[in-house]
């Protein structure tokens, strides 16, 4: 059984069909991409899946259970956590004290009302293993509204990291960083992702890190599937390279 | 905190402000720590006094009781308010608020037969008791009584706000959306903090009730509303010390301005803008600063600009 399934899952905005009928799976252990260029669905495949939208047709069945209908904190809670697009963070909170809140929501006693030493230190040992996972450790005291912007991105892998999520939702994690960071934030990935620990599904624009990343790759044009496998047969495929590499691949 | 050489004036003054401050900082829960602006807190205060005073008048309950029943009442009152106000953010939210603190009004106005209309609840007894307990009847001994409620109130809020829940809310106040994302029913903190917020403010107007010996439609009006918001800020929004010291200085210039002009109000005005313009922090961020400075010059730079833009 798929970790997820995407079942015929279809979305529309009045004329427009952002997500067309699309079937896809997540394995366990897997890191698979979903590429395509702007407009194709991409966002609006994460929003169905974590809740944000409510699809008009079609199932997400995430560990064999529909997630149709579950709210965004409910299905975060099954143990999915994403990252977003644009950089979402507690600007004036310390880089540690973000990571810790995400992780403390996975404390049996998150609203603990007065007192709660254990459930923050018990969130706090994660949040510290998670901060160190990603290299973060030196910058942990910092305001998040202060680090660059590549530290960002990562610090938002961070948070979601320690919710320790049996699916990671990368939404462009190298979004906006220059060539360097990328490079730098791609090399911290890799390492993260070598040992096959994590299932993830990532929507990237740059190429190069879908490559590097990615075990599959699912390709979307227009809302629909236009590809699906290997990153080997994705980039020999010719309905890909016309869609969307433009033959430069 | 001896105040027997006070003379009978000055005692008044400061149970008011004592009073006032449990009310201010009560809002402060929801401006400070969860940006929920509230255009309608005098809801809670009015509620909580009308209740006290309508308990004492009608029924034989000691004050000792009659208090913390207003309080409840009003706390369980505000989740059905919350309930409807979260349906909204953002500024629809305060005018949600504002609406119910507009509908109570209105109902009080003309609800006579319970709550006095226009004339309000008057001769509104401080009556001793349990078994005989007349410790806080006396002037002197109501003033402590408030400086206990205020401090026990002070204490569990800084404990309430330094707790997990209270980490939630901070997150909340940053970024709901991404709380949301991180697997928390930010709906259901906002229902729960709105709810102990109305209740400490009820508390404060229950309070008010058996201090002044009345309650009246102003306890509900929209400008005590406003004023508990000036007291925030001026004070120092997110610190729940500084609107207690926002709403002594209130009172404070308040009653010197009244001595010297009637347009003290315009004054006043003046140097709220003044807080607003070059002192966002408020009093307490003020007084903080001074003390100690914490991170280097960036962060404080930063920690000054992200309490301006709010």
């Amino acid at each position: 059984m798929a970790l997820l399934e995407l079942d015929d899952l279809t979305r529309r905005f009045g004329g427009l069909v952002a997500v067309d009928h699309v079937a896809m799976r997540v394995e366990e252990g897997e890191v698979r991409a979903v590429i395509g260029p702007n407009g194709a669905g991409k966002s609006t495949l994460f929003n169905l899946i974590t809740g944000v939208l409510k699809p008009m047709h079609g199932d997400v069945r995430f560990a064999g259970q529909s997630l149709i209908g579950l709210s965004v904190p409910r299905i975060c809670q099954r143990g999915i956590s994403r990252t977003f697009q644009l950089t979402a963070l507690y600007p004036q909170m310390s880089a540690r004290e973000n990571v810790r809140l995400a992780a403390q929501a996975r404390e049996a006693r998150h609203w603990q009302f007065v007192g709660g030493g254990v459930t923050f230190a018990a969130a706090g040992r994660r949040a510290d293993l998670a901060l160190e996972r990603l290299g973060l450790t030196a910058i942990g005291d910092r305001p998040a509204g202060l680090l660059s912007h590549g530290d960002q991105r990562l610090l938002e892998v961070a948070m979601a990291l320690a919710q320790e999520p049996r699916l990671l939702l990368l939404d462009e994690p190298t979004q906006g960083l220059s060539v360097e960071e990328t490079a730098q934030a791609v090399d911290t990935l890799a390492v993260l992702l070598a040992d096959n620990s994590i299932s993830v599904l990532l929507v990237e624009h740059d190429m190069d890190v879908v490559f590097r990343l990615a075990h599959r790759i699912t390709v979307l044009h227009r809302g629909a599937v236009i590809a699906d496998g290997t990153p080997q047969a994705v980039r020999q495929d010719a309905e890909v390279q016309r869609a969307y590499l433009g033959g430069f691949v | 905190m001896t105040p027997l050489v006070l003379p009978t004036y000055s005692l008044t003054l400061l149970t008011e402000a004592l009073i006032l401050g449990l009310f201010a900082m009560s809002l402060d829960l929801m401006v400070g720590y969860t940006r929920l602006i509230s255009f309608g807190h005098a809801a809670a205060y009015g509620f909580g006094a009308y209740a006290c005073g309508w308990l004492l008048l009608h029924t034989s309950l000691p004050m000792l009781f009659a208090i913390p029943i207003a309080a409840l009442l009003a706390g369980v009152i505000a989740i059905g308010v919350a309930w409807v106000c979260t349906q909204a953010s953002g500024v629809s939210f305060s005018m949600l608020t504002l609406a119910f603190a507009q509908l109570l009004y209105a109902v009080a106005y003309k609800w006579t037969s319970v709550t006095g209309g226009s004339d309000g609840l008057a001769g509104i007894p401080r009556r001793p008791g349990p078994f005989a307990f007349h410790l806080f009847v006396s002037r002197i001994g109501f003033y402590y009584l408030v400086l206990l409620v205020l401090l026990a109130a002070l204490l569990f809020c800084l404990a309430l706000v330094r707790s997990p829940f209270g980490a939630v809310l901070r997150g909340i106040r940053e970024n709901e959306p991404k709380t949301l994302a991180l697997g928390y029913n930010t709906r259901g903190y906002k229902v729960a903090i709105v709810a102990l917020s109305y209740a400490l403010g009820g508390l404060a107007g229950a309070l008010y009730a058996p201090f002044a010996g009345f309650a009246n439609t102003e306890l509900l009006f929209w400008l005590l509303s406003g004023q508990a918001l000036i007291m925030v800020i001026i004070g120092g929004a997110g610190t729940l010390i500084g609107p207690i010291l926002g709403a002594a200085f209130f009172l404070t210039v308040e009653h010197q301005l009244s001595n010297y002009t009637e347009a003290w109000a315009l004054f006043f005005g003046l140097i709220f803008i003044g807080f607003v313009m070059f002192a966002p922090e408020g009093i307490w961020g003020l007084m903080r600063a001074r003390f100690r400075r914490r991170g280097g010059p960036a962060e404080l730079e930063y920690r000054r600009g992200v309490a301006r833009a709010r």
